[in-house]
């Protein structure tokens, strides 16, 4: 259904497997969140995390069973999907030989971004990086290679959002800017995030999923969770080891 | 930062994506010039490489009877260089995922990388060509129109560009890569390559009937490249995405 594409669930996972030769990486993924929800996903390392993440962003093909994010299949409607989504990762996907300029302007040609210049004016001012614009992107320490990237994932103003391991190698400051930024947007999108941090993806999120071995543990909404009892759950997910 | 999401977005045209990424990728070059000169001193290593082999040949010897192939050597060689380096750039810092996420056809990717290391690749030949006519052929001028020349290294160029691009694509998305594109490039370019040598020797030596002899090269040249960057085509889907 490439042509709407509308529905009141941003993310609906039906059976969802990935597999790498015999080893199961999402083994019956299965859940819905609705749109204007902010999920967090749990695990540990090699518990399926970003293999979802992938599969959700059609960097990847299922297996098996199917995903839609806002209406749209991920294999299906990949083309389309891909103008509604972003991906916001611990790696900053920008070009490090371009500036910080010239990597909006870039990205916005590929997405078909009307008003080019005045939408990456307007974000580079947003991240707070307009003095900055025309220096090469390997000049940027980590906080701002994140904020550049925030703008990189917001330039089609998406209405998904995946965040892999945002604050991985950020100090205290750059997460505080990265947490503004974040709330700053936060109404007009649907947020899914992968996070080792369990105190920051809980005070985030509206749902929260734990993976395991590939499998869901627990997907609940945030009112629904006792804190303590979730640590619990998660801790007890840690040594049963990888999918 | 008010935004707010769009409900149909209007998608960039493929071939708008296509001038996006070929700009990209030559202000970079042009920015770290790490494939032309990379390329370019290869290139002229070979050159003095030949020199010392050629050394001991005696004045009789004539050179035009090896030229082409001694120039497409040094070319294949450098390819291989240069197109390696092509896609390690993308791969920094997750710039392939990023081009991967955007909304645009897996071919337009392909195509756009390919004319670019077809871009990169006529640059150092045109730089290459006259310091070999001037070290090797100096007194030996070439029996055919130079533009005949530049139309057979054309052709084997494009099959080169069409060919290293997939190889590179697929060499930076395994382990070990390189040596992917080392091992699979020349069987796969030999049939182009005989016929790009085939051609560039009937220009350099003439004789009776050149042309016909060239025109047969440039043609089952140009319908190898036609075939094998088909062949990419179908399958680079497959290659850059799951």
């Amino acid at each position: 259904m490439p042509e709407g594409g509308s529905s009141t669930y941003a993310v609906e996972i039906e059976g969802l497997v990935r597999a790498f030769g015999a080893r199961k990486a999402l083994d019956g993924v299965s859940l819905t969140l609705p749109a204007g929800a902010f999920l967090s996903i749990f695990g540990p390392n090699g518990a399926g995390k970003t293999t979802l993440l992938r599969v959700l962003t059609t960097l990847t093909n299922p297996s098996k069973g199917t995903a839609r994010i806002a209406g749209l299949d991920v294999v299906k409607d990949a083309v389309e999907l891909r103008d509604r989504i972003g991906l916001i990762s611990h790696n900053p996907l920008l070009y490090p030989d371009l500036s910080a300029q010239e990597n909006l302007e870039f990205f916005a040609e590929m997405y078909g971004v009307e008003d080019p210049a005045a939408r990456v004016h307007d974000l580079l001012t947003a991240v707070e990086l307009d003095h900055r614009r025309l220096d090469l992107v390997r000049t940027f320490s980590r906080g701002m290679l994140q904020r550049l990237s925030i703008a990189r994932a917001l330039l089609h103003r998406p209405e998904v959002l995946f965040l892999d391991e945002p604050y991985s190698g950020l100090d205290p400051h750059a997460a505080d800017i990265l947490d503004s930024l974040i709330a700053s947007v936060r109404a007009e999108h649907t947020f899914v995030m992968v996070s080792h941090d369990l105190a920051k993806g809980l005070e985030l999120c509206t749902h929260a999923l734990i993976l395991a071995k590939g499998r869901v543990v627990l997907f609940e909404p945030r009112e629904n969770i006792d804190p303590d009892a979730f640590a619990a759950t998660y801790r007890s997910t840690v040594g049963m080891g990888v999918a | 930062m008010a935004e707010t999401a769009t409900a149909a977005p209007k998608r960039s045209s493929s071939w708008r994506q296509f001038k996006a990424i070929l700009r990209k990728d030559i202000v970079m070059e042009l920015r770290t010039k790490e494939m032309l000169s990379s390329m370019t001193l290869y290139t002229l290593l070979t050159l003095v490489i030949y020199q010392i082999a050629l050394s001991q040949s005696g004045s009789g010897f004539d050179i035009r009877l090896i030229a082409a192939g001694l120039v497409w050597l040094a070319f294949v060689f450098t390819s291989m260089l240069g197109l390696n380096r092509s896609l390690v750039h993308e791969k920094d810092q997750g710039c392939l995922e990023a081009l991967l996420l955007a909304p645009v056809d897996r071919p337009v990717i392909f195509f756009a990388k390919a004319v670019g290391n077809l871009i990169f690749l006529l640059i150092v030949e045109v730089v290459t060509v006259p310091i070999f006519a001037v070290a090797f052929m100096s007194g030996r001028p070439i029996a055919g129109p130079f533009w005949m020349l530049v139309l057979s290294a054309f052709v084997g160029s494009l099959g080169i560009a069409g060919v290293g691009t997939f190889l590179a694509t697929m060499a930076v998305n395994a382990r070990g890569g390189s040596f992917i594109l080392s091992v699979l490039f020349i069987p796969l370019m030999y049939p182009a390559l005989l016929a790009a040598v085939a051609g560039s020797s009937a220009v350099v030596l003439g004789g009776e009937g050149y042309a016909a002899t060239f025109w047969q090269a440039v043609g089952m040249g140009a319908g190898i490249d036609a075939i094998m960057l088909l062949a990419v085509f179908a399958l680079y889907e497959f290659v850059v995405g799951a």
